[in-house]
């Protein structure tokens, strides 16, 4: 029993070679032992000695034993792909040159998707973070808002047990800050909870985590502004004077915040330093606020009742200030209020709210990009495909030869995938060093910097590499099967000369190629235009020579010398001083009703700036009726100027002069405050080009905040010196800041400027890289015709008809694709066109010039090899033979 | 040198096919090692030491007739090489070598 056991598991494992003999020696060994010791012994020995003789020389042949990669054959195989590059210098140059520039774009792309899906997920509990934003609407106005009431993270704290954390900040702002005896313009400041600050709980450098910001006059600084601040210095403890009144001290230094995150701070106030975060006023929505939940899944739950919560707590107040029952009017659709909850991971990628913070809602752009890239791509692989099905002809003997002499089908199928995947890792390589060397222009356009985004840890070197075998299989997959199916017989007798069986597949591929290269040019030259379009779009007011001097309430009670002062020189025209600078993003809306009306539901939110009477001559927009403020008339103090969206908003079209609108105050308890318009103003662009023209009232009023010095041509120089002396002289060492208004709106078009660098610049690419495939492919195909064309020469075609010859086909693809792609170009683009307010129409000479464009690129491309084979003496195309 | 690398217990089953000459086969090989050095010998350790010596090129091998012994099972009878013998002959020399490099003194064991 035991001895059968023992034989049968030796069988197991020994190599079928050895079986005999050993088992033989075995037997020999029991009877020997059967004999002398008995029965059970020799059995147990046995065994054992079958168990024991478990070594590796003695298995069977399995995984250890057998090469697991043929090197010999795989090294032939490099070699021959190596040396059938070298054969054909040239087109495999072309050929990986096209797949190298391709994959770098490729590459571009994936580090900027990479990046951009990283926002915010550096966090601990990213994922149980949550932004509380809304959506409200009342009368004719809609708010998305990314902001809260100031009670809401208190409340929701208190009311929720799934609420971990609700943490509040609020702003953004730019203000003086006074360390010792220097002075630093400080940028991004906001006021932020204790509880925000243990909410993404930043990586501390100093100070105690527990208590940042949970005294008044506290601030917490990150790395960068506490060395510009301290140098070297330990800055806990210390003070520093904010906005030259408040003295505050530094009780924590955070790390920097990595870039990829969806606010940018580098200073945090203490919100218990705003009395506004404490007044308990439901109605406004100032305050940015988080909640750490328990659970990420709590998010659905939690969302469904925040409408009670929001009965409960707001309903009162809108009953208060408003004048009406919040239950009815969210009944009667009157008024909608809705509040929700974002992951902040998800913030940077798909939020769009009005006044976010920083970019975002970049998702459209990352399928954009990722779809580009992958065109991209598919262009180069077609390349690859094409070539390698163009040149079957002369690779085709060799085919024969191998088959003859024994090789099998597989054998050269990993033969051709070997040779695919060999230029892929080449192209990968080529297109690194593409990268790294186009990475500062990255960073510039992307707005981003990333010195190491493939070989760091955690970059995209594994991705790359699988990606290069997957573009090296794909692209030699086709070719492989197609010239691996060659009969011998056939190929050695020379029947299949020119792959007639792939004509219409390599004609398919080309028409996807040019229709990408059409759409993309197309796109780009719609970009293009559109942008143009808004850049000299007559904005209503005059933007040029206009330079803007910021903090300037930091002067106080001498604002009014400065401006005296700067007027006397002979090249400023206009001085101004208001805080609201139009495409500067200064937003300050809150509703009006027209004089007659009696109810909130007619209320228009408008935005409301406060300007002095010289705003008009600095900015030059154009006045329709009536008269801009006077500062001697006493009246004009409750005097405003609306813009025509306004007046039809209101309903006063005709004679809007003389009459009043009230604030809303008046409908519920007749406190309001009523306005007699006096002027009315051409709409002009305040905000950015890209939103529309909203209902807008000029004040008369005290806004300090910046200084507009309207200056005669090129006397930029000279006002600029003029105006830092005069600051100078009244400002005792604070920071001269400035801007020039034609600049700013430079700035606002970052983000199309970008989208049309982009969209040309992969447009030239998709149309090189396109190019570089025709060329090769133009040149195989002439080279197979150079009998044909020969003879027919012999026969008295002139060039010009051989040209034509050649061109034809060509030509046709190309119509072709413009076929394809002009349809959904139009319908794209349409697409993209229609986010404007202000656009261009779609005219279709754009799509003519694009067809026309690639047609042109692609004669000239095709006609260099047509040319040559067509001028070429006829006896040396025909003298073989 | 690594080509006629040779351990310890290889080099007692070479010498012992040598022997044996033209009766070595597994059980004789194992029978004779534990007869000449009075220690046990695993069949496993032997058999595998064979391949192995085969697989170099020291052994040959071919199986013998079948007889009625050994249920049926035929042997598998080893001879040595000619590389075989180089080996041996290799590891004899160098250690010889080795040994009479030895100075006098070294091997005069007296209490200081």
């Amino acid at each position: 029993m035991l001895k059968r056991l023992g034989q049968s598991i030796f069988k197991f494992y020994c190599h079928p070679d050895f079986q005999e003999d050993i088992l033989g020696d075995l037997e020999e060994y029991y009877e020997h032992n059967l004999g002398e010791k008995g029965k059970a012994y020799a059995n147990r020995k046995f065994f054992l000695d079958a168990l024991l003789l478990f070594r590796i020389s003695l298995l069977k042949d399995n995984w250890f034993t057998q090469n697991i990669i043929y090197t010999t054959m795989v090294k032939n195989n490099i070699k021959v792909a190596y040396r059938s590059m070298m054969r054909h210098k040239f087109y495999s140059m072309l050929n990986l040159a096209g797949l190298a520039i391709s994959m770098a774009a490729c590459v571009f792309i994936a580090v900027y998707v990479q990046d951009e899906l990283s926002y915010d997920k550096h966090f601990q509990n990213s994922e149980r973070i949550f932004r509380v934003a809304n959506y409200l609407k009342f009368a004719n106005n809609e708010f998305n808002l990314p902001t809260a009431p100031d009670p809401m993270a208190k409340t929701l704290k208190e009311d929720f047990p799934e609420v971990v954390k609700a943490g509040r900040n609020r702003g953004s702002a730019s203000m003086v800050i006074q360390v010792g005896d220097n002075y630093y313009q400080q940028n991004n400041i906001t006021w932020a909870d204790q509880e925000w600050m243990d909410i993404f709980s930043f990586d501390m450098l100093r100070g105690d985590r527990q208590h940042l910001l949970d005294e008044p006059n506290t601030v917490v600084l990150d790395e960068s502004t506490a060395l510009k601040f301290f140098g070297d210095e330990d800055p806990i403890g210390k003070t520093i004077r904010v906005d030259g009144e408040d003295d505050m001290v530094v009780t924590g230094v955070i790390k920097d915040i990595p870039e990829n995150t969806h606010f940018t701070y580098h200073m945090f106030i203490s919100m218990l330093n705003r009395e506004d975060s404490r007044q308990n006023f439901w109605l406004s929505n100032n305050f940015l606020t988080y909640v750490e939940l328990q659970s990420p899944d709590q998010k659905a739950a939690f969302e469904e009742k925040i409408p009670e919560f929001l009965l409960r707590h707001m309903g009162q107040q809108v009953q208060q200030f408003m004048g009406a029952d919040m239950k009815a009017g969210l009944e009667a659709g009157a008024l909608d209020v809705r509040y929700f909850l974002q992951p902040v991971s998800e913030i940077h990628l798909t939020s769009d709210l009005d006044f976010e913070l920083g970019e975002t809602g970049t998702i459209q752009y990352v399928y954009m990009f990722s779809v580009i890239g992958a065109f991209i791509l598919l262009i180069a692989c077609i390349n690859f495909m094409n070539m390698s099905t163009a040149r079957a002809a002369i690779r085709a003997k060799e085919v024969g030869v191998r088959k003859v002499l024994g090789s099998m089908r597989s054998q050269l199928i990993s033969q051709f995938l070997t040779e695919s995947v060999l230029s892929a890792f080449i192209a990968i390589i080529l297109a690194c060093g593409i990268v790294y060397l186009f990475l500062p222009g990255f960073n510039q356009l992307t707005d981003k910097s990333l010195t190491n985004p493939i070989f760091s840890p955690d970059g995209l070197w594994p991705y790359l590499l699988a990606a290069t075998l997957v573009v090296g299989i794909l692209a030699g997959t086709y070719p492989a099967f197609v010239l691996s199916s060659f009969k011998p017989a056939k190929v050695i007798k020379g029947e299949i000369a020119n792959g007639k069986s792939s004509y219409w597949l390599r004609n398919l591929l080309v028409v996807i190629q040019f229709a990408t290269s059409i759409f993309l040019i197309i796109g780009s030259i719609l970009v293009y235009s559109q942008l143009d379009y808004l850049q000299s779009k007559d904005l209503g007011f005059n933007k040029d020579q206009i330079l803007v001097i910021n903090e300037t309430q930091l002067l106080g009670e001498q604002l009014n010398e400065f401006k005296n002062e700067l007027e006397r020189s002979s090249s400023v025209q206009a001085v101004s001083i208001s805080g609201y600078i139009p495409a500067t993003g200064q937003l300050n809306d809150f509703p009006f009703l027209r004089e007659d009306s009696t109810s909130p539901d007619e209320a228009v939110s408008t935005q409301n700036w406060y300007v002095d009477e010289d705003y008009i001559d600095v900015y030059g927009f154009k006045l329709l009726e009536g008269r801009f403020f006077n500062n001697d008339l006493v009246s004009d103090s409750s005097a405003v100027i609306v813009n025509e969206a306004a007046l039809k908003r209101f309903g006063y079209n005709e004679n809007p002069i003389g009459k009043r609108i009230k604030t809303l105050g008046g409908v519920v308890n007749n406190e309001s405050q009523s306005f007699t318009i006096i002027g009315v103003v051409k709409d002009f662009h305040y905000q950015d080009m890209t939103t529309n023209i909203g209902p807008q009232c000029l004040f008369l009023g005290n806004s300090r905040g910046s200084v507009s010095i309207k200056f005669s041509p090129e006397a930029t120089a000279e006002v600029l010196a003029l105006a830092e002396n005069t600051w100078d002289k009244f400002a005792n060492g604070r920071p001269f800041e400035y801007s020039f208004l034609d600049e700013l709106f430079q700035r606002q078009f970052g983000e199309q400027q970008r989208v049309k660098t982009i969209f040309t610049l992969f447009a030239v690419l998709a149309i090189t890289i396109a190019c570089l495939g025709l060329f090769a492919l133009a040149a195989f195909v002439t080279e197979q015709r150079k009998k044909e064309i020969g003879i027919r020469k012999v026969l008295g075609a002139s060039t010009f008809t051989l040209l034509n010859l050649l061109f034809n086909n060509f030509t046709k693809l190309i119509l072709i694709s413009a076929v394809l792609a002009v349809p959904f170009a139009w319908w794209y683009m349409e697409g993209w066109l229609s986010e404007y307010p202000f656009r261009i129409g779609l005219s279709p000479l754009v799509f003519v010039l694009g067809t026309l464009g690639v047609l042109i690129v692609s004669w000239i491309t095709v006609g260099y090899q047509s040319l040559k084979a067509a001028r070429r003496n006829p006896v040396e195309n025909l003298r073989y033979e | 040198m690594k080509k006629y690398q040779l351990g310890e217990f290889e080099e007692y089953v070479l010498l012992t096919v040598g022997v044996l000459y033209d009766d070595a086969y597994g059980v004789s090989i194992k029978e004779e090692i534990e007869k000449r050095l009075k220690r046990k010998v695993s069949i496993g350790a032997l058999q595998s030491a064979l391949r192995r010596m085969e697989e170099k090129g020291f052994l040959v091998s071919e199986l013998g007739e079948t007889t009625n012994a050994r249920g049926g099972k035929r042997k598998r009878y080893f001879k040595i090489t000619a590389f075989g013998k180089k080996a041996l002959d290799y590891n004899m020399q160098t250690r010889m070598e080795l040994y009479n490099q030895i100075r006098d003194v070294a091997l005069q064991f007296q209490l200081c």
